[in-house]
């Protein structure tokens, strides 16, 4: 059992070594020199080139590739990303400003996808072919293949266009969250509601099903008792990797809805082609997904007594 | 002769049972009639796919999911109509009077779930007592089922046991309600040949002990000689011959249940006969989705007339002391009786 969360833990440590080196040496690759962009930013268009040729000696520009990945992994796993190209600021600051938007965009996203998909799988499961069971159904494919910014702009087209119930962009107030919560759950909902469902629906065969009704409990009976904890896993397993989307969702979300966010502060980065900030925010983002699927890995590994037991047998 | 007139424990009238899945329908059950006393084990014989899952557990509403079941005729315990009865009410009715065993412990028993605390969680439930005497009532019925070391076990996972242990689980399980019936299907098929018989001694022990009657679905044939009271033999969904077990094993009527057992060359033996029926039976039971006017067994019949194929044969009782033979095969029973009639003219 420890073995195996330490290896998972090793695996997800390489992984984010080597998607951070790839993200890396893209940025690297791309068109557009640092060194002349923090000159023109500073002295104007007409910055000469021993000025960008100093810059990039000061910022360690010209050394080998695996030598500036090394000393930037280095400083960033310390904390220190750098200043944005773009602000002056501290990337660090500015991600402590704005995590807290973006932490709580996920986390409310992520609370009503978990509550909803339940609730939506569990209802198709007691309906189980009625019409209830197919219009949900329809609903989830319609959820799952709709894009963001669309349902973004419907619904700010209905609640605060026509009805003028909800401000179109998020402040301050718990009012103007909801759509943008709202809009990030949609997605990994549809899809986990589908994953509550189809699993259900195969447990509801397994004979251990029929064991329960042979006990005496009613359908709905051996739905909440045998087969739903018998979904955790795979439900777990989809969750983590929902919910690590959703931070791609928040690009969408806060620009359209105009949060101050991580998702927000990378589509700056790169209008104004910040490549520390990008950078930062690229490396985040794989830390985020490594990390997220690691610990939803361990609880599946606890969870499931067939595993977790091992040790002991 | 008191039997006969007493209501039985478990009955079924009548009972048709048919399948209907997307690709085919089915007639699972055509008509059957059964009944099972207190205190009686009653042996469900027949081939793979001739029916004894699905009559048993179908009136229970225990058939899985992913078929659409329609049950006609009756079926009642205890005098109460399991049919067109509530889902709710049928639930109840399952807890409190069945228990039930399967084939495979492993995959019947939730792997999320400890044995010990299910086992409890059921008393408390149906027993209605507290969590503590729960608890005790779990490892007393682990204990009663033969399970070594009841308090070790009690918080074991179903992966971490044997196959044999999780069958006295099972059957622990079965118990936990004080059944009146309890319904064992196939209950050793998937175990090693020395729990089986271990698993059968504790059935019986049961049912001897509790005045259980127990409905025990099974292929073989030395463990309905060694179990049975009565015994039905089940052929595409229709009762060949039905009977007390010695009338059905030692005097076997119908073409089919000759077949059956003259596969098992020890029981004729014993008997002292020699091999009159047919040596096993040739050929595979017919396709259940057409449904033929007449008898079913006609294709592999070694005694069939041509009328066989036109009229469905009645279940006749047979003139023994008893009266509780029947076999559905006009041409065996004609055959049978002059037989009798041609020993007592010889005495
Ligand atoms: N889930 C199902 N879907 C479709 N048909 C089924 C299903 N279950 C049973 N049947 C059909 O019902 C008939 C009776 O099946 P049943 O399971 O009762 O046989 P059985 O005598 O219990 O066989 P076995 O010895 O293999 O358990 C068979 O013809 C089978 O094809
Ligand atoms: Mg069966």
């Amino acid at each position: 059992m420890l073995t195996l969360i330490a290896r998972r833990t090793l695996l997800a440590l390489a992984m984010i070594l080597a998607a951070s080196a790839l993200t890396f040496a893209l940025i690297a690759a791309a068109p557009g020199n640092v060194a002349a962009l923090i000159a023109e930013r500073t002295a104007g268009p007409s910055a000469s080139a021993e000025l960008v040729q100093s810059i990039a000696d000061d910022l360690g520009l010209n050394d080998p590739l695996p030598v500036r990945y090394g000393r930037w992994l280095s400083d960033s796993v310390a904390g220190d990303f750098g200043g944005s190209l773009r602000t002056g600021k501290p990337i660090l600051e500015e991600f402590a400003e704005r995590a807290p938007v973006t932490g709580l965009l996920l986390v409310c996203g992520g609370a009503i996808a978990l509550i909803m998909s339940l609730t939506i799988g569990m209802l198709g499961a007691i309906s189980n072919g009625g019409k209830i069971d197919s219009l949900l159904r329809a609903l989830s494919l319609a959820g799952a293949s709709t894009p963001n910014f669309f349902v973004a702009a419907l619904l700010v087209m209905l609640f605060s266009v026509t009805l003028g119930w909800l401000p179109a962009f998020a402040g301050s107030s718990a009012a103007s969250w909801i759509m943008p919560c709202l809009t990030i759950a949609l997605f990994p909902c549809s899809v986990l509601s589908r994953v509550v469902r189809v699993n259900l629906q195969e447990i509801m065969s397994r004979p251990f099903a029929t064991t329960g009704f042979a006990m005496g409990y009613t359908r709905l009976g051996v739905l909440t008792r045998e087969a739903l904890p018998n979904i955790a896993v795979p439900y777990l397993t989809t969750f983590g990797a929902q919910f690590t989307l959703m931070i791609i969702g928040s690009i969408v979300v806060e620009t359209v809805f105009a949060m101050k966010g991580i998702g927000a502060f990378f589509i700056e980065a790169i209008r104004f082609r910040d490549f520390i900030s990008m950078q930062a925010t690229l490396l985040s983002f794989i830390m985020f997904f490594v990390f997220v699927n690691l610990f939803v890995d361990i609880i599946c590994l606890l969870i499931d007594p067939r595993i977790r037991r091992q040790s002991n047998a | 002769m008191n039997k006969l007139k007493k209501e039985p424990l478990f009955k079924v009238k009548d009972l048709v049972i048919d399948l209907y899945t997307e690709q085919v329908s089915v007639r699972a059950v055509d008509s059957v009639n059964l009944e099972v006393n207190a205190g009686e084990i009653l042996a469900v014989v027949g081939e793979s796919g001739s029916g004894k899952t699905v009559m048993t557990l179908g009136p229970l509403g225990l058939l899985p999911e992913g078929v659409s079941v329609d049950i006609r005729g009756q079926s009642q315990c205890s005098g109460q109509d399991l049919l067109n009865k509530p889902a709710r009410e049928l639930a109840k009715l399952r807890g409190e009077n069945f228990g039930i065993i399967f084939q495979d412990p492993i995959s019947a028993l939730n792997p999320m779930k400890k044995v010990g605390p299910q086992l409890a969680s059921q008393a408390v439930r149906l027993r209605g007592v507290s969590k503590q005497q729960g608890k005790e009532i779990a490892i007393e019925l682990l204990q009663r089922t033969g399970i070594p070391d009841p308090e070790d076990r009690y918080n074991r996972y179903p992966h971490e046991m044997s196959g044999g242990m999780l069958q006295r689980v099972m059957i622990a399980l079965a118990l936990v309600g004080n059944p009146k019936i309890l319904i064992a299907d196939e209950p050793i098929t998937a175990l090693d040949a020395t729990v089986q018989a271990q698993i059968l001694e504790l059935l019986k022990d049961i049912q001897c002990r509790e005045n259980i009657a127990i409905i025990l679905i099974t292929h073989d044939i030395s463990v309905v000689a060694q179990m049975a009271d009565q015994v039905a033999v089940l052929y595409a969904g229709r009762i060949a011959e039905y009977g007390t077990m010695e009338d059905v094993l030692t005097r076997p009527v119908h073409p089919y249940t000759k077949g059956l057992l003259s596969s098992v060359p020890d029981l004729r033996s014993k008997r002292g006969e020699n091999a009159s029926g047919p040596a096993g039976i040739t050929g595979s039971p017919p396709d259940q989705s057409s449904l033929l006017p007449g008898c079913r067994f006609v294709e592999r019949c070694p005694v069939a007339q041509t009328f066989c194929s036109k009229f469905r044969p009645p279940l006749e009782v047979l003139p023994h002391l008893s009266q509780r033979h029947f076999v559905a095969c006009p041409v065996a029973v004609e055959s049978t009786i002059e037989q009798m009639e041609g020993e007592a003219y010889e005495q």
